[in-house]
């Protein structure tokens, strides 16, 4: 049982299911929307984006990295 | 815990803990984090992350079996999240979600989503809280879901749907917006919404019916890696679409003054020759707006901190900041006459705005078109201002409308019978307050403009 400092709140770690199933339908539909306007050829666009996306990008990692910080 | 001179916000955390020796921020690693230290260092999640700016670099010390000893690359100024424009804390809490996302990609979970792990630096939010990673457990929930919401999405739907102001919750409610009160806060229409439903009304419902029933049972629950990814996407998507209703009547505020383009011009060349003689590296804007003036010089300065107590010109600084990558540059919302104070435990967990302002030491202070507002709108008498500026300025450059000025006449109107109070607002007063508190190196009455600029320095 891992320790923690805080209390997570036992209704926060139960309703994230049904949160998630939630999350997982809008994800689904905006997808799809996505879809569809690409295929339709309307597709907004991208306003000068101050906030990137969510991919933080993973570049090669070498194998030595413990004494070089 | 053998705790030499701990940080004082730095406690919670039985993983290790944070303190200041000879001005460099180290922190110790507690034997109970040294499998999870060991797999961030050895797996290169750790490299990664400094990689690509997203955690505060830190050099390893000292490594025995008792502690672990890391030094954290020193921040020379920290933000409180009650300090950031709406688009700053926008920033940080998708900040949070992209780490949480990357955590669970490489196998570990962030254990805490406080807003308070991460500041801003080199023009962007970063995190600093290096023990904030634990392992991920297949299959179980975000222990940091709740605070998540508590911390950065509670206060921005509340920005969002009743102005910027509700930022500065967080100094008040130290841990997050409680559930309830958002749900009770948040306009009727979000329960149509289901993102929103799920995530602070029912979530709100639940709070209280376990708070009920506790009977010290801990049930376990299970949520799949994709299920939470599912979550963390959908936040995030949420958002990052999410914008201020409001406007500012600060918005066009270089049109609405009384000056011409050349005056505006005359100031900054002033200005411009007047930083070159002091070279500083540090500056700190009272009054800045949109950062524009700092902009404007001609000399590379290391750190600019433009504070503003107008949000949307701090947003409006922040995102030019953004799209020219600027690195010295820190927008920050400050009221001047209430800056932040001192709070938490024992009332020093989290520093006051002026005495981390006078840790910073800034080498110069621009305080333009700020001392009549002050005067006159916050009924500040000159001689307090003066103790005010002399309490962290060492060089201070301030710029004095004469009462002719047109914003001068209009606040002065506004006064209307109390207009004779403020026969002490002239530019005489004014030099014979502040030279209680420093000296004044030069005098320079802007062209076209009832405005002069003052370059002072602080007495010994």
């Amino acid at each position: 049982m891992i320790s923690l400092y805080f209390d997570p709140g036992l209704g926060a770690m139960i309703i994230q299911t049904i949160i998630a199933a939630v999350a997982g339908v809008i994800l689904f539909s905006k997808n799809l929307m996505h879809k569809i306007k690409l295929f339709l050829g309307i597709s907004k666009a991208n306003k000068d984006d101050v906030f990137d996306d969510i991919e933080i990008k993973d570049s090669d990692i070498e194998n030595n990295n413990s004494s070089e910080r | 815990m053998n705790a030499k001179n701990a940080h004082s916000s730095s406690f919670r955390d039985p993983s290790g803990y944070v303190f200041i020796e000879d001005g460099d921020i180290k922190r110790v690693v507690n034997p109970v984090y040294f499998k999870q230290y060991q797999a961030l260092k050895e797996s290169g999640f750790y490299c990664e992350l400094f990689k690509n700016e997203i955690l505060i670099p830190h050099k390893e010390l000292s490594n025995t079996d008792k502690e672990i000893i890391i030094k954290a690359e020193k921040i020379p100024f920290v933000t409180y999240p009650y300090e950031w424009s709406f688009n700053m804390y926008k920033e940080a809490a998708l900040l949070t979600l992209k780490l949480q996302k990357y955590s669970l990609e490489h196998g570990f979970s962030l254990k805490d989503a406080s807003a308070f792990n991460i500041t801003f630096y080199k023009g962007k939010a970063i995190f600093m809280d290096t023990l904030s990673f634990d392992f991920y457990i297949d299959n179980s929930p975000w222990r940091a879901y709740k605070q998540f919401i508590t911390h950065f999405f509670g206060p921005l739907l509340l920005a969002h749907y009743h102005g910027a102001n509700q930022l500065k919750l967080l100094s008040n409610f130290i841990d997050g917006i409680p559930v309830k009160m958002l749900s009770s806060m948040l306009p009727f229409k979000t329960k149509l919404n289901p993102l929103l439903y799920t995530n602070i009304h029912l979530l709100a419902k639940l709070e209280d019916k376990h708070n009920e029933d506790y009977k010290g049972e801990t049930k376990e629950a299970t949520l799949s890696k994709k299920g939470q990814l599912n979550i963390i996407e959908s936040l995030y998507s949420y958002i990052k679409n999410l914008e201020l209703k409001e406007k500012s009547e600060w918005g066009n505020y270089y049109n609405k003054t009384n000056y011409t383009d050349d005056a505006f011009i005359k100031k900054s060349r002033i200005i411009n020759s007047w930083v070159n003689t002091i070279s500083p590296k540090s500056l700190i804007d009272i009054g800045g707006n949109d950062g524009t003036f700092v902009r404007k010089l001609d000399r590379a300065i290391e750190t600019a901190l433009v504070c503003d107590i107008d949000n949307n010109a701090v947003d409006f600084n922040h995102k030019t900041m953004k799209m020219n990558k600027e690195q010295y540059m820190l927008p920050l919302v400050l009221d001047v006459l209430n800056p932040s104070a001192a709070i938490g435990l024992n009332n020093s967990e989290r520093d006051s705005f002026l005495n981390r302002i006078k840790a910073f030491a800034p080498d110069v202070t621009l305080a333009l078109a700020v001392i009549h507002h002050m005067s006159l709108s916050g009924n500040v008498p000159f001689s307090q201002s003066a103790k005010f500026f002399g309490s962290f300025s060492k060089y201070l450059i301030i710029e004095f409308p004469k009462r002719s000025d047109s914003w001068v006449q209009r606040l002065l109107n506004n006064k209307v019978d109390f207009r004779d109070y403020f026969e002490f607002y002239n530019i005489e007063n004014f030099k014979k307050c502040y030279l209680e508190y420093f000296n004044i190196l030069d005098e320079v009455s802007i062209f076209d403009s009832h405005r002069v600029l003052f370059l002072m320095e602080k007495k010994c």
